[in-house]
């Protein structure tokens, strides 16, 4: 006869789904993601609702492809700022629908920019002594020639095989100079970047620089 | 009197970086503000919120997106950043006599926090005057924006927190945008020096 059990499974609607993250690049788009639950052993697909504050009407999440898997993304003209949207995810299966918790997000409280972009470090010389010069360019998608998001940036910097960061803030600046370096050394320089109000990006990928051995020399001269 | 004369030798562009410093210092403050509420928030509280449609200032028309922001003129946008400081001078009142009484542990550190919010606004506010004097008369244009909610923001411990919490949050908007259009004019007009914006 019929059963619901298939190699001892028992079928059952979907687990409750979960909101993890909504976040902002630039204060313009914004994606969310969500954790699916347990599929209750059947297909199950999930889709994404929103309202915003000021209208009981309903709207289903505009692009489910853009930012991968279990996500939706606004575009510019889906999304609004200084209004609350008032999302929730829905899981359905064969057997029925499972909620998540619904989330109050206003996307200039969300906002996080990708790391600093083409990040240099130029070994320089001033008075027969090098520096490092690392300068860099703001996450290209964000917007700081407007004023729309003002950025800081704050870089660190070690040696190759040591585990401690040195930490610098440079402010709005996009250049940085290091001074006191170990002669003959290779350093390893990331960037990051916070907006006016929000939070800071991921660190940009490592930069490396070789600084040449002076020390080396000089001191190679006075044991003679 | 004389200190506007001698106020009046400052460029706008140094006018609008020291405004948009206040302003992004305003906004900080109530996000430290909020967090510092939130520590302490009755679960209820959150139900019982009104929603932000309901703060006194909801029905100034605001750009909502970068592009609107970017359209709207130099003056338009001083106007609207006056108007909302202008709005909060009586709720801001209330929030400081209330934070007295606050039934929250973290009640001294919240009074003198909205004891700064209150003189960072001010000063804010004086500045603009200045500001709008120079930029015409478009600038000096205000919408009213009255605070009908009274002196007395709850009687039991549950109101009085909700009550607080939600004019806060409203502030906590506001001063984001007041922060956003501020900083938008000093790129305006600092269109000659590129490494500020």
């Amino acid at each position: 006869f019929f059963t619901p059990h298939a190699k001892g499974t028992r079928y059952s609607p979907p687990g409750k789904p979960a909101l993890t993250r909504c976040r902002s690049p630039e204060k313009e788009t914004f994606t969310c993601w969500w954790e699916p639950g347990p599929d209750g052993g059947l297909s199950t697909t999930y889709r994404l609702y929103y309202r915003k504050e000021n209208s009981e009407r309903v709207y289903e999440c505009p692009d489910y492809h853009t930012a991968g898997e279990n996500s939706c993304f606004f575009n510019k003209n889906d999304t609004t700022i200084w209004v609350n949207y008032n999302i929730t995810v829905v899981a359905t299966n064969a057997l029925g629908s499972t909620f998540s918790d619904p989330v109050d997000i206003d996307v200039v409280y969300i906002v996080k920019p990708n790391p600093p972009e083409k990040v240099t470090v130029a070994v320089m010389e001033a008075t027969g002594w090098p520096f490092l010069r690392v300068s860099w360019e703001p996450p290209h998608k964000v917007d700081t020639r407007s004023g729309w998001i003002t950025l800081i940036y704050e870089l660190r910097i070690k040696l190759e095989g040591e585990d401690d960061w040195e930490m610098h803030l440079a402010g709005q600046q996009k250049m940085f100079n290091i001074f006191s370096l170990r002669s003959g050394g290779t350093y390893l320089v990331q960037v990051r970047c916070k907006p006016d109000h929000g939070f800071w990006s991921e660190w940009s990928s490592t930069s490396y620089s070789k600084v040449p051995g002076y020390l080396h020399q000089e001191k190679s001269v006075w044991i003679l | 009197l004389y200190m506007v004369a001698s106020c009046s030798a400052v460029p706008i562009n140094d006018l609008l970086d020291r405004a948009s410093q206040r302003s992004d210092k305003l906004h900080s403050l109530s996000t430290m503000l909020t967090q510092e509420l939130d520590s302490h928030f009755p679960p209820i509280g959150r139900v019982l919120m009104p929603r932000p449609s309901m703060c006194h200032t909801s029905s100034l028309q605001t750009p909502n997106d970068k592009e609107q922001a970017l359209q709207v003129s130099e003056s338009d946008l001083l106007s609207l950043a006056r108007s909302l400081l202008q709005a909060w001078v009586d709720p801001l009142e209330v929030l400081s006599t209330n934070a007295n009484t606050l039934p929250h542990p973290a009640q001294n550190s919240i009074f003198n926090k909205i004891q700064e919010l209150q003189e960072h606004s001010k000063n804010l506010e004086d500045g603009l005057d200045i500001l709008s004097g120079k930029m015409g008369p478009a600038a000096q244009t205000i919408s009213s924006l009255p605070y009908s909610g009274g002196n007395d923001i709850g009687q039991d411990k549950i109101s009085k927190l909700t009550n607080f919490h939600f004019l806060l949050s409203c502030f906590r908007r506001d001063s984001h945008k007041i922060d956003s259009f501020l900083k938008v004019l000093r790129c305006r007009a600092a269109k000659l020096q590129p490494e500020m914006c």
